[in-house]
């Protein structure tokens, strides 16, 4: 099946980036495909290029196993009405609003809402883990 | 073309989530097709009489509502329960049906997809 995720959560703040990547970790090896994974909300935050995750005893690297789930072939998509107003910006949004730096990892790219809805259009299960 | 349901469970204000998550509706609409939005729990807040949000320098989310079905999003509905627990009167200019729990588990299943479910 094909499916399209949206996550609502921070890292390190909220489970949903665990949840998500757990998820969808375990739909690639059922064999389904994931159509994109779109980033909404407080979830824009999963895009910031410059997150050092905490040290704890299970050490997770939220930007690596995007990183991994990318690499795969997965689509990360950063809403751009959510995550600009957040400073979650790439390299055109700094320049068009004349910011200090770019913020978004080079593996997410931002897009419009419309990407969720063609995403959920295109699949056959929407799943969202909230924030 | 879906059928897509977008649960409104936040207050409209507080936090952005009422209103981005209306963003996403409305771009639904407009892209392909089939909206519906039931408010509930403390989404129910947004049909309360008499807002004005520029108190709190914000949009006032009524006028979203209010101009919800000039983008063809016209089933509008609204948890009875959550309205009567909080004693909210709704503003019926807004035109959203208050159902019961019977008729919003028939909603969410007569729906494609369900955006917003949880709390």
């Amino acid at each position: 099946m094909i499916y399209a995720l949206a996550v609502h959560g921070a890292p390190y703040s909220s489970n949903a980036a665990e949840h998500a990547l757990g998820f969808a970790d375990a739909l690639l090896a059922r064999g389904h495909q994931i159509e994109r994974v779109f980033f909404f909300h407080e979830g824009v935050y999963q895009g910031l290029n410059g997150t050092v995750p905490p040290q704890t005893r299970y050490n997770v690297n939220l930007a690596q196993r995007w990183q991994s789930l990318r690499s795969g072939g997965t689509e990360l998509a950063v809403c751009i009405a959510s995550g600009i107003k957040r400073g979650v910006v790439d390299e055109n949004e700094q320049e068009r609003y004349d910011l200090p730096s770019h913020t978004l990892s080079n593996m997410f790219e931002l897009v419009g809402l419309g990407q969720l809805i063609s995403a959920i259009a295109a699949a056959d299960r929407y799943v969202e883990f909230p924030a | 073309m879906k059928r897509y349901l977008f649960i409104v469970s936040r207050p409209p204000y507080g936090s952005s989530f009422a209103a981005e998550q209306l963003e996403a509706a409305l771009v639904a609409a407009a892209l392909d097709g089939d909206v519906a939005i039931l408010l509930r729990d403390d989404g129910v807040w947004g049909l309360q009489h008499h807002q004005s949000a520029e108190a709190i320098q914000q949009p006032t989310l009524t006028k979203t509502l209010s101009g919800l079905p000039t983008y063809e999003i016209e089933r509008l509905f609204v948890c009875a329960r959550s309205l009567e627990s909080r004693g909210i009167e709704p503003d019926q200019t807004l035109g959203f049906e208050a159902i019961g729990y019977a008729e919003q588990q028939a909603l969410i299943s007569s729906s494609d997809v369900v955006i917003g479910g949880q709390r």
